[in-house]
């Protein structure tokens, strides 16, 4: 009966104005009488044709209910399937994906852990078999004073001036000058000789050779465990690397691997090099050093800050480059007044000087008003001010220990030159001649090679300074790692942070030059290590200081809330009640269903 | 009546003779009418190019000369301005009008670079960070605020060893020059504003000032040869300073009304009475010193300024009978030039230094020089949609000017260039020569308007030109929108005649315009939210109701009761009463 089954609408229209339009005209009428008997026949229950004192609702055709519920559905499911994918595609913050869990890996240590074999080239006169026996020995001596896994010392025999047969693990070439091979740490001599106290040692300040004297009785027991030649060279190399081996230890226990903690340091020891790591720079490729010149008063207004650089920084400056980079650039500032805040010097009659408390002496600077804001180009800045005190408060000297300068952890230096107190009564000079500033620049050298970490032992700087850029290379791969572990941290505890493509492939590089510096330090190649290690921590740095990615943390919920209610409360109001309703009338006629059976 | 036309002359010869000296520094005073005071302080540090390259600074500053190195900057021009000049009463401009720039803050360096895109990176580079230095909003100087004149400014330094200068020109009239600008200004010299003139200089005073300009002037002078260079920094400050205003003390600053008593009254008034007063013009001069009128007193020399005619920091331009007391415990020298309209002291080292000028009734005055040109520019026409542009430049000489005018609009201020109409009232030639024009890109560049222009004797051009305004969008609106926005000043070059012989060459600049743009109302975005929410929601709600509910007829609802139902009883009830 297709009649019955058409809109539903179109049947209850027709019935309100049935029952409305009572004076409607009776052509109008003609048609509908004719529907209501069809609805009759439709629904055959009494019900609709019952008196208004008791009116029911009579009970919908299976068809509409589908209709409408199907409808419904429809709503629904536009909502959901629709609706919800196209609103989270719009409104989701990119974030690239991250290697979390090699990132969080480097950050705990688990990865790879850097070890340090130093090659130890042996050069020894003698007989090849004796020499090799000899190495063994001292190997074997070395390995038992040895407490620290990660770095190792390994002798090689090269053959001085002959091209023998290589003997054992050597991997250079006979050819090589091996006191030039930057891969070789330490050159050892062994030298005969037939005078003097023997065994002795004599290590050379500006190149990286150990000369050993020796008796050539000693050369005859060699191989035996007991050689006191063996153990003494052992002895030796130990003490040269034991400040390294320190420093390096050190470095692991802060970073947090707790393999390092085999090595156990002193609490001196480690107090000390904590104390040391706190005031070390930052390491960076290029360093700005500026030097200024503040006077109290307008004299004197000149150095000759150019000549005394070139004599007395210059040469430090050279033996650093293997490390980092430096630019110069100096200043002269007159009228310099100390802060207000700084409680002034006070005369002391026994040192017959003005003295500046110790406890006073980080306020000394008047960052305020002396100009010495950071170079602007990249890199860090490290500052020396020579302070020239006025006359009537000269000499100007520290309380207690009566010194004339000290240091600003991971800042720079400053010098109070004071006029010579020979001339008082002469006019104190304009200019301050290179031999003046002499005393200053001196304490500025030391002050910047300990601002650099450069290790006190041992004696020769070619060993200080490749101990030094081993230790940068360990300190730049821990702050690699744990930069990237904190990235890692960030970008799983703040959902909000929307994370660019460059910030992935930055840890990637980072990531890539990590490993290739823990190769090279393998390897022993610590050139190329700390290269690696500096660029896997500038990208690591880049990566976790990307700057789009503190733009969205702060928005608001409410604010999201706000933009959205007055759209989702109008209509989701309506959805949500009708679903209500639906699901009240099934759970009714369910129930009567089941009364009913 | 004396002339005061030696006096140029005279500053001229000094400034030669001065160029070579490391240091110098000198204070130039003259009272003006209205019983106000220029003051005109100019520094100037001279450092070799050789030891700038290699970065040792004694006199030239550290901060800035890395900022110069590190942006490639060859020459650089840096003005802070408050308030307008009054020609009309004050005369010829101090430094004919070189050393000053438009209110707020103006911007132009020659920039070496292999290109365009290269020199304005590094243009970028610079105004960042002097916007650092000077603690000024530089760094809004972007791409719409940058052009490059082609005829408005000239070097003034020798750039013979340099190629591939490029010019950048940048304004922001809307910055608001304050105290924190002077600060890092006075940082800048190397006596600090602890000894010497710099010592006078004090932010309150300076920024209470009718007109006041600091200008910081970077340039390489070379001799004859291009050899031995030195990069020179001129660093001068031109204040205006209303005598009475400044003489009120700091703690007691507001003006107070003088009891009647005190008041000297002028009693050929007819309305002059017991309790009506009419003050007194006794024409004199009115009585000041140094320490009144700067609040400070002059703590003597700076000791870096050479012997001779430089070390005489500090001149006072009067007529010869005006008195002037000196108080000083220190050695000090007086000289008088230029006819004695000019005294010149050498101040002493270590103690402080003061000027007094008594009241006095004058018979003489000064002659002050008339300004060249006058300009003056303003904004036509209603409605926030359209508006034009009129300048007036007028030529009180007897010789005809040849002038470049330049204005640079911001985007959203689109002139008409068919409608530039410029006209003279004495002659009907057209008294346009060349015109250079680059139009605005919406949000990427501003207009760049350059013309050059022969003013005739005795006449007066008026140059005319409509406008748009754009309509900005919501987030490019500043917090005070209902402000109004800036325009930057107009800059009227003189070409020729140039009087002044040197390569500053001979500028004035117009006053700022307000521009006032169509504004929203800023809570338009939720409004527009919730305006479309409710739409659409209403006609959700209608279709959906109209397809999801059942409708039956009347005589078959079901009468439940509920609320409903006995309101409408009770409705019924009571309209049955009634």
């Amino acid at each position: 009966m297709p009649r019955p089954s058409t809109s539903k609408v179109e049947r209850t229209a027709s019935h309100y104005h049935l029952h409305r339009n009572m004076t409607t005209p009776r052509g109008a009428d003609a048609p509908l009488e004719t529907e209501i008997s069809e609805i009759a026949s439709v629904s055959p229950s009494p019900s609709s044709t019952e008196t208004a004192s008791s009116p029911t609702t009579p009970p919908e055709s299976p068809q509409s209910l589908w209709l409408r519920r199907s409808v419904l559905l429809s709503f629904w499911a536009v909502a959901l399937l629709l609706g919800l994918p196209v609103w989270w595609k719009t409104t989701a913050i990119y974030r690239s994906d991250l290697p979390l869990q090699a990132m969080s890996d480097w950050a705990e240590g688990k990865v790879a852990k850097p070890v340090f074999p130093l090659r130890i080239a042996v050069e020894a006169p003698v007989l090849p078999q004796d020499a090799h026996s000899l190495v063994q020995t001292t190997q074997h001596a070395l390995d038992d004073l040895n407490d620290f896994s990660a770095h190792q010392l390994r002798l090689m025999l090269v053959d001085p001036p002959s091209t023998g047969n290589a003997s054992q693990q050597v991997v250079i070439d006979g050819t090589r000058n091996t006191g030039d091979d930057k891969d070789t740490a330490l050159l050892v001599r062994l030298i005969p000789v037939e005078t003097g106290k023997t065994p002795r040692s004599y290590l050379h300040p500006y190149s990286s050779t150990l000369n050993v004297y020796y008796a050539p009785s000693h050369m005859s027991s060699v191989s035996s465990t007991a050689s006191p030649l063996a153990a003494f060279i052992a002895r030796e190399l130990h003490s040269v690397y034991a400040e390294e081996q320190a420093q390096l230890a050190h470095l692991l226990s802060v970073s947090g691997d707790h393999n390092a903690k085999v090595h156990s340091l002193s609490p001196d020891t480690a107090a000390e090099l904590q104390r040391q790591s706190t005031r070390v720079l930052k390491y960076a490729p290029t360093y700005h050093l500026t030097f200024s010149l503040f006077t109290s008063t307008s004299i004197p207004s000149a150095w000759d800050i150019e000549a005394a650089l070139r004599q007395y920084m210059a040469p430090l400056l050279e033996s650093f480059s293997t490390i980092s980079n430096f630019t110069i650039d100096t200043q002269v500032q007159l009228y310099a007044t100390l802060s207000p805040s700084f409680p002034p010097p006070e005369y002391d009659e026994t040192m017959k000087a003005w003295t500046l408390r110790n406890e006073d002496l980080s306020g000394f600077i008047n960052a305020a008003e002396w100009p010495l804001s950071p170079s602007i180009a990249h890199g860090p800045t490290v500052n020396f001010a020579l302070y020239v005190p006025e006359q009537s408060k000269s000499p100007l000297l520290v309380k207690d220990s009566g010194a004339n300068s000290w240091l600003v952890p991971q800042w720079g230096g400053v010098a109070i030159l004071n006029p010579s107190s020979s001339e008082q009564d002469a006019t104190p000079l304009s200019a301050l001649s290179k031999e003046a500033l002499a005393p200053a620049m001196q304490t500025f050298s030391n002050q910047l090679i300990s601002l650099l970490g450069l290790p006190q032992t041992p004696a020769s700087l070619p060993l200080r300074l490749s101990t030094l850029a081993r230790i940068r290379a360990a300190s730049l791969v821990f702050s690699a790692s744990s930069t990237l572990g904190a990235l890692a941290q960030v970008y799983q505890k703040l959902p909000n942070i929307p994370v660019p493509d460059t910030v992935a492939q930055s840890v990637n590089r980072a990531l890539d030059h990590l490993q290739l510096a823990c190769d090279e330090l393998r390897d022993g190649r610590f050139q190329g290590a700390l290269e690696h290690a500096r660029i896997a921590d500038g990208e690591a740095e880049k990566a976790f200081f990307e700057r789009s990615m503190v733009g969205q943390v702060y928005f608001p919920d409410e604010h999201k809330v706000a933009v959205y209610m007055p759209l989702l409360g109008p209509i989701g109001v309506p959805l949500f009640m009708a679903m209500l309703k639906e699901i009240k009338n099934e759970i009714t006629a369910f129930r009567r269903r089941r009364s009913a059976t | 009546m004396l002339s005061f036309l030696s006096f140029l002359v005279f500053n001229a010869l000094l400034a030669c003779s001065l160029a070579s000296s490391d240091y110098h520094e000198r204070l130039l005073l003259r009272p003006l009418p209205q019983s106000t005071l220029l003051a005109s302080f100019n520094f100037r540090s001279n450092e070799t190019s050789a030891a700038f390259e290699q970065q040792n600074f004694r006199y030239f500053p550290r901060s800035l000369g890395q900022i110069l190195q590190h942006a490639h900057t060859k020459e650089l021009h840096l003005r802070f301005s408050v308030g307008r000049w009054d020609a009309e009463s004050w005369g010829q401009r101090p430094w004919q009008g070189a050393r000053e720039g438009g209110n707020g803050v103006e911007l132009w360096a020659w920039i070496e670079a292999d290109s365009d895109d290269e020199a304005f990176a590094r243009w970028q580079t610079l105004v960042n960070s002097l916007s650092g230095l000077f603690c000024a909003s530089l760094n809004f100087i972007d791409a719409t605020r940058t052009i490059r004149p082609v005829m408005a400014f000239e070097p003034e330094g020798d750039h013979r060893n340099a190629t591939n200068l490029h010019l950048l020109h940048g304004t922001l009239p809307h910055e608001v020059v304050c105290t924190e600008n002077l600060t890092p200004f006075l940082k800048l010299l190397p006596c600090k504003g602890k000894a010497g003139i710099s010592s006078l200089l004090d932010g309150h005073k300076l920024f209470d000032a009718s007109f006041q300009t600091m200008a910081i002037d970077v340039r390489p002078v070379c001799d004859t040869q291009g050899q031995d260079c030195l990069l020179e920094m001129d660093q001068s400050v031109d204040m205006v300073l209303d005598v009475a205003r400044s003489k009120r003390p700091q703690d007691n600053p507001i003006p107070r009304p003088v009891p009647i008593e005190q008041i000297e009254c002028d009693t050929s008034k007819h309305y002059n009475g017991h309790d009506t007063c009419y003050p007194l013009n006794k024409g004199t001069e009115p009585s000041w010193s140094l320490k009144e009128i700067f609040g400070r007193s002059l703590k003597g020399a700076c000791p870096l300024t050479d012997a001779g005619p430089g070390s005489e920091t500090l001149c006072i331009n009067t007529p010869p009978e005006r008195d002037i007391h000196i108080e000083t415990d220190g050695q000090f020298t007086e000289s008088r030039s230029s006819a004695d309209t000019m005294r010149c002291y050498q101040l002493p080292i270590g103690s402080d230094f003061d000027l007094v000028l008594p009241e006095q009734q004058m018979s003489t005055g000064l002659v002050l020089p008339e300004p060249q040109l006058y300009a003056a520019r303003s904004i036509n026409g209603h409605g926030q949609e359209r508006g034009s542009a009129q300048s007036v430049i007028t030529n009180p000489s007897a010789r005809g000017m040849e002038v470049v005018y330049l204005e640079s609009l911001p985007w959203f201020m689109k002139p008409y260039l068919h409608t530039l109409r410029a006209h003279v009232d004495t002659d009907s030639e057209n008294p346009v020569r060349e015109t250079y024009y680059r139009p605005a890109v919406d949000r990427q560049r501003g207009s760049h308007l350059e013309i050059r222009m022969v003013v005739p004797p005795a006449s007066t051009l008026t140059l005319t030109y409509d406008f748009e305004k754009a309509i900005l969008r919501y987030t490019e609106y500043p917090p005070d929108a209902n402000r109004g926005f800036d325009a930057a000043p107009a800059v009227v070059r003189v070409l020729s005649p140039n009087t002044m012989g040197d390569r500053k060459g001979i500028y004035l600049r117009t006053t700022p315009l307000l521009l006032s743009l169509p504004t929203p109302d800023f809570s338009m975005p939720y409004n527009v939210i919730i305006l479309t929410s409710t739409v659409m929601a209403l006609g959700f709600g209608n279709i959906f109701n109209l397809v999801v509910r059942r409708f039956v007829g009347a005589h078959e609802v079901p009468q439940t009761g509920g609320l409903k139902a006995i309101l409408q009883a009770k409705i019924a009830r009571l309209t049955g009463r009634s």
